[in-house]
């Protein structure tokens, strides 16, 4: 067994390099540039997916969002509640959003829009509100007469560019009026413009806390929703979400991760099958390619096979340094793919891909390398042996006297 | 050694039936220097490689050193052409890709033979058909009687009782010619191996020890010369 292998290996590897160089060297670029399609387009996927889920986090719902529960429309005894969560383990802070109906004008255009309050420091320990002023600067907790915008609320002068209705190009230092409900009206500068890439985030207008008690007339001690952030790296979240829950909160509470969308968990069910069929599709090309290759390959070298076989050389021997060779291109094959796939993932890390939801960086899912790799290997034995074999079953004097 | 016992070879070439033999039988004995010679056409290399295992006939019976070998499967009879034949064809039938000396150990790797010790014994025979300075050559690099020397060497190289040689000098020019069967005298009678070999070359006759005459696929003489 350990010496018909060794007679396999020895006439791959002459074959191999002596068989022409170039058609291996060609068919080794080939398996690395399927290896290469076959994770990359998965890995911008997960990436663009990793950014979605990201500026969720950021500017949404943080680590942990309360809601009020389901037949409330407001979360009540605000105060006790935030003196509850912040003492929560794991909770590094709690800040609390609330949102006030209300029409925005600016020189001739007028939105309906609902202004959130929240305080400016509470949230700079929870979001990046902070981080992705465009223009201007974000708010400071004394802010009276300030307010600041999505950069879609803001828009542009030339509105046909514009998703949502918008101020139609208001910037920094304009003055703008707020008509709330409650019949108050407030003319407010604007302090500054954000853009988190989100959609839903940037079609946001906010002012602090405190002069949403001033429009109000009393000291707010409800809230639309609590954000809260967790210390650590993400997976202790659920063990936070638990202790909230025992600390006897007894408002909705979720993770990031529940509050998603329906619609988001499907579409992303949705890309992991599209990139299914990516992965199989880069399969089916290796496959078939290996088969011809093998095919053609057998077949120019049946008068050698049929020497092989007379002069006593067993069929299987001669059927494994087939796969053997084929093997040998995937092996070398898939490192040089590795390597691209290395240079790739570096190149858009430095320079991410510019995605309309924001900046897309490649996420390698290293399970998923493995397995297509190992799948990858195990298809191309396969591709391999079968013409092989088949090639390997003729008879010995018809082979010889092929060319 | 080899009883052969009323072979017969037929191909069918869509509705002609051609006989290549038509009821052989011979009896070869250990030592035997047996030239088998007849027109073209007359059943030599199907008799040739049907005794050596490539080829199954059509009917009749063989048993080499007492066993019958047409009741064996693909392998063993792989494995009984590696171990006890040595072939060697008109067109060299080397592996391209191989040099001289790989081509000669390759047999031996197959059955197993320690790689320095493959090496050593390749080199003896290569040494022993006059090319050991050719071993790192490609057989599109050696002439052509270089190359049926290689051939010759691999034959050897696994001590064979019998060796199969389907006229190795026809591509070769007299002198070439008379060194192979130089070579083949010399194998048969140091070691006693037998020579089965087929040639049409009147003056081949002189090496032989005993003739096979084949004529439209029966055998019209057999003699000791
Ligand atoms: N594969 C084949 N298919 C059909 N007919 C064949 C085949 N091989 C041999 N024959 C026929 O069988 C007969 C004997 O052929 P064989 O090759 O044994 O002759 P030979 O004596 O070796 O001739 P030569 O001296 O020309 O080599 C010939 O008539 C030949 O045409
Ligand atoms: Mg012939």
């Amino acid at each position: 067994m350990f010496e018909d292998l060794r007679v396999s290996v020895f006439l791959a590897a002459r074959a191999t390099q002596r068989g022409g160089i170039g058609r291996v060297f060609m068919n080794i670029v080939i398996i690395a540039l399927v290896l290469t399609n076959m994770i990359f387009l998965p890995s911008i996927i997960t990436g663009s997916i990793a950014v979605f889920n990201q500026q969720n986090v950021d500017y949404i719902t943080s680590d942990i969002i309360i809601e009020p529960r389901e037949d409330d429309s407001y979360i009540e005894n605000l105060d006790g509640l935030l003196a509850t969560l912040n003492r929560v383990p794991g909770v590094v802070r709690a800040s609390p959003r609330y949102e006030s109906p209300a029409s925005i004008e600016f020189e001739e255009e007028s939105i309906t829009l609902g202004i959130t309050a929240f305080d400016p420091r509470d949230e700079e320990e929870v979001t990046k509100f902070q981080d992705v002023m465009k223009d201007g600067n974000y708010l400071g907790s004394g802010d009276h007469d300030s307010i600041i915008l999505g950069y879609l609320v803001a828009g542009e002068k030339d509105k046909t560019g514009d998703f949502y209705p918008s101020l139609g190009g208001a910037e920094v230092g304009d003055t703008i009026t707020v008509r709330y409900t409650g019949g108050i009206v407030r003319e407010y500068r604007i302090k500054g413009i954000f853009n988190t890439k989100s959609w839903s985030a940037d079609y946001m207008a906010v002012v602090t806390w405190d002069e949403m008690n001033s429009v109000l007339g009393y000291e707010n001690n409800v809230a639309d929703k609590i954000l809260v952030k967790t210390s650590g790296n993400g997976e202790d979240v659920d063990a936070v979400k638990r202790n909230i829950l025992d600390y006897g909160v007894g408002e909705d509470v979720k993770t990031w991760e529940e509050s998603l969308p329906d619609a988001v968990t499907e579409s992303v069910e949705s890309f992991n099958i599209i990139n299914q069929i990516s992965v199989v599709g880069s399969l089916l090309i290796a496959v078939v390619l290996i088969f011809i290759m093998t095919t053609i390959r057998a077949f120019n070298n049946r008068k050698q096979i049929g020497i092989l076989k007379a002069i006593g050389i067993k069929k299987s021997i001669i059927i494994n340094s087939y796969v053997i060779q084929v093997l040998f291109v995937c092996l070398i094959g898939s490192i040089l793919g590795f390597l691209i796939l290395e240079m790739m993932v570096a190149y858009f890390t430095a320079y991410p891909m510019e995605f309309p939801d924001g900046d897309v960086t490649p996420v390698v899912d290293f399970a998923m390398l493995i397995e297509n790799t190992v799948l990858l290997f195990v298809s191309s034995a396969i591709a391999g042996f079968i013409p092989a074999w088949r090639i390997t079953q003729e008879n010995i004097l018809d082979a010889m006297r092929g060319t | 050694m080899i009883s052969a016992v009323n072979i017969t070879k037929t191909y069918i070439m869509g509705l002609v039936e051609v006989h290549a033999l038509r009821g052989v039988s011979v009896d070869i004995k250990e030592g035997d220097f047996v030239g088998i010679m007849g027109p073209s056409g007359s059943g030599k290399s199907t008799l040739l490689h049907i005794l050596g295992l490539l080829d199954r006939p059509n009917g009749g019976g063989i048993t080499i050193s007492g066993r019958d070998v047409l009741k064996m499967s693909d392998d063993e009879k792989s494995r009984f052409r590696l171990s006890k034949f040595g072939f060697i064809f008109q067109d060299y039938a080397l592996v391209p890709e191989l040099t001289a000396l790989e081509n000669v150990i390759i047999p031996a790797m197959a059955k197993g033979m320690p790689p320095d010790e493959c090496v050593r014994t390749g080199m003896k025979y290569l040494g022993e058909v006059g090319l050991s300075d050719r071993r790192g050559h490609i057989p599109a690099e050696l002439s052509g009687g270089e190359q049926q020397r290689v051939a010759i060497a691999r034959a050897l190289v696994n001590s064979p009782d019998i060796i199969f040689a389907d006229e190795p000098c026809a591509n070769l020019d007299s002198e070439n010619s008379r060194a192979v069967l130089e070579l083949f005298k010399k194998i048969n009678e140091e070691t006693e191996r037998t020579v089965i070999m087929v040639s049409h070359e009147e003056w081949h006759k002189k090496y032989f020890e005993r003739l096979i005459l084949l004529k439209d696929g029966m055998v019209s003489e057999d003699k000791y010369l």
